[in-house]
């Protein structure tokens, strides 16, 4: 009875598919069956590509051959790059492009180039040319097996199987399971393809670290004559403005307490004088303050600074704030100079009416969108500041993102990582 | 006058406690921090408060705040703050209620004993009581077709004047002109911008004045 019962359960399984398991399946298929029909395309590509490249090295000991390698190289990228952006759609992922600047002879990426076009080429047309013929085929059995006695002398199947009896018939049919089944495989055959092509055509590992290194290196050295610079102009500043003044405030009250008895008038003048002087003192003192670290910053965080700052511009500004707790002083102190410096270039430059800043990112990362309603063909080469803001922003491992087509608008995007 | 004191430095809170003993003026109680000066105003009004901007516990703007809500605890609470840098955002703050009585001074404006008690003095009577680096940051602000532009430089100084508080008697002693000289000057100045005259002076005027200096800065 049990056993029974069990048995009835377990067809029940069979019989009562979930009906949403098969249509992702199918969906699966219906996917993988266009990858890998596209995939036959630029299989012949990189036939063609090999074929040329191959053209080209046989001419290398006529002296034609060996300028023109180079280039060739180059061009048979470009297959390269469209399988690179394929994969890159299927797995739902980017991969990003492993050239290095110089010749491209000497770039390790050329080798796994190389190697990714011999694997397509071998490859990508058999099973594209499959991936289309097995579910058509399939399809075709099914429809053999039920159609001949409609047909005179019956079908001719696949296989040599001459389909003109029902025995004939029921084997065509397991032609076509055998057909069904294996197309059921293509998703797996279609994600091979892609993986083989994301591990060949992203740059390895190592060399993603080694960039990163040089990179950081650059940005560190950068830094630090920066910081460098930096700390000279602040010493400057407080030697030849405050220090002086309170030195010199010293020595006239110094003056001014040996006079006290014998001329009570001219000490009093000295005294005023020495406070006059220790008013300038003071007022340098703010000047170098704000230079270094705006006392709004620390009194209204980044957001109310900025606002000050927009309030001030005399090119109207609004500021929206998507995201903001406390980030650390040193990026939040670039950001405000950042934002302090594209305003001034704004008024200058741009010919705006209107700029947009919005304060955003993460907790890991902070965000700046500042953008203007001006004439545009705003460009870092012609010295607009824009390379000091992008040196700012380097100096925190950060990027500078510009888009100023001529007419405007133009939208500049600085991300300042904050080391978390 | 009775006078609370809101300030963290020892020196300073000590020094000005002395000044104002030694004009005649009351200190009701000097207090370093917001808390206190706050609990304090709850229970009493003084005649004005002086207030630093940055005090315990974070050192943020905490005294601003602070004179803020006692202005609603007490409606037009004269408040004279101090701070060792000004911010022409924070000036539009304090004025932002419209009711006058505020004044907003570098912390080294103390030394000029004379003047800075005639500030308090002023703030006291509902006066105002503007820095001149704030009146000076605010007019240099440059505007699309700036009308400040239309102004004579003797025009510009006693604009600057009339915003940090003063009347019209104490502008004419500073630049050494006549009491009509200056009456003369202002009403160009009314003109000039679109201004509504006011003949009658007062803190009104000022407000007015400041109102249009820090015009789209707040």
């Amino acid at each position: 009875m049990e056993g029974w019962i069990g048995g009835s359960a377990s067809t029940t399984r069979v019989v009562g598919w979930d009906t949403a398991g098969v249509t992702t399946r199918l969906r699966e298929c219906w996917s993988a069956v266009r990858f890998l029909v596209a995939g036959a395309g630029t299989s012949l590509l990189s036939l063609f590509a090999l074929a040329g490249l191959f053209a080209v090295l046989l001419l290398c000991p006529f002296g034609v051959g060996i300028p023109s390698l180079a280039p060739a190289i180059r061009l048979a990228r470009w297959p390269v790059g469209v399988d690179r952006g394929r994969a890159a759609r299927k797995l739902g992922e980017p991969i990003p492009e492993p050239y290095r600047d110089g010749s491209p002879l000497k770039d390790p990426a050329t080798r796994r180039d190389l190697a990714w076009l011999a694997i397509h080429a071998a490859t990508g047309m058999i099973v594209g040319v499959l991936a289309f013929g097995l579910p058509l085929g399939a399809l075709q059995q099914v429809i053999t097996a039920f159609v001949w006695p409609l047909v005179p002398g019956g079908i001719e199947g696949s296989l040599g199987i001459v389909v003109d009896s029902w025995p004939h018939a029921a084997l065509d049919l397991l032609v076509a399971a055998a057909m069904a089944a294996a197309s059921l495989q293509l998703p797996r055959v279609a994600r091979w393809q892609a993986r083989t092509a994301q591990r060949l055509l992203r740059p390895p590992p190592g060399v993603v670290r080694a960039d990163r290194v040089a990179e950081l290196t650059a940005t560190r050295a950068a830094a630090l004559e920066a910081h460098g610079a930096e700390l000279r102009r602040i010493e400057r500043d407080l030697h030849d403005g405050a220090q002086a003044r309170i030195a010199a405030v010293v020595l006239q009250l110094g003056i001014a307490g040996q006079l006290y008895d014998r001329d009570p008038a001219t000490a009093r003048d000295l005294l005023v004088k020495a406070q006059d002087t220790a008013t300038d003192a003071l007022a340098e003192l703010r000047t170098v303050v704000r230079s270094i670290y705006p006392p709004l910053l620390s009194e209204r965080g980044l957001a109310g600074a900025v606002r000050a700052l927009a309030e001030r511009s005399p090119v109207p500004a609004t500021v929206s704030v998507e995201y903001e707790t406390g980030r650390p002083a040193a990026v939040e102190a670039a950001a405000y100079f950042v934002v302090a410096e594209v305003l001034a270039n704004v008024t200058k430059h741009a010919d705006a009416s209107q700029v947009d800043i919005v304060l955003g990112g993460t907790a890991s990362v902070l965000c700046l969108d500042i953008r203007d309603d001006g004439r545009g063909g705003a460009d870092e080469s012609r010295g607009s500041g824009l390379a000091g803001i992008r040196r700012r922003a380097e100096a925190f491992d950060g990027t500078l993102t510009l888009t100023s087509p001529p007419g405007g608008p133009t939208v500049l995007r600085v991300e300042l990582p904050c080391g978390s | 006058m009775r006078v609370v004191i809101a300030e963290d430095d020892a020196l300073l809170r000590e020094g000005l406690s002395l000044l104002l003993k030694t004009a005649g003026i009351e200190v009701a109680a000097a207090v370093d921090n917001a808390e206190d000066f706050l609990a304090f105003i709850e229970g009493e009004r003084p005649d004005a408060v002086v207030m630093d901007v940055r005090m315990p516990p974070t050192h943020r703007d905490e005294g601003l705040r602070a004179a803020v809500r006692a202005r609603e605890i007490h409606p037009a609470l004269p408040v004279l703050v101090l701070s060792a840098h000004v911010e022409t955002s924070y000036a539009v703050e304090l004025l932002a209620d419209g009711v006058g009585g505020v004044g907003y001074l570098l912390k080294e404006r103390v030394g000029k004993v004379e003047r800075f008690l005639d500030a308090l003095r002023r703030v006291a009577g509902g006066g105002t009581a503007m820095d001149p680096e704030v009146i000076g940051r605010l007019m240099a602000r440059r505007r699309a077709a700036d009308p400040l532009e239309a102004l004579t430089a003797r025009e510009r100084e006693v604009l600057g004047l009339m915003a940090e508080g003063y009347n019209n008697s104490t502008i004419a002693e500073l630049l050494v002109v006549s009491d009509g000289a200056v009456l003369k000057h202002i009403r160009n100045i009314f003109a000039k911008l679109g201004l509504p005259s006011d003949e009658g002076g007062g803190h009104r005027r000022v407000l007015a004045v400041l109102a249009y200096l820090g015009r789209d800065a707040g």
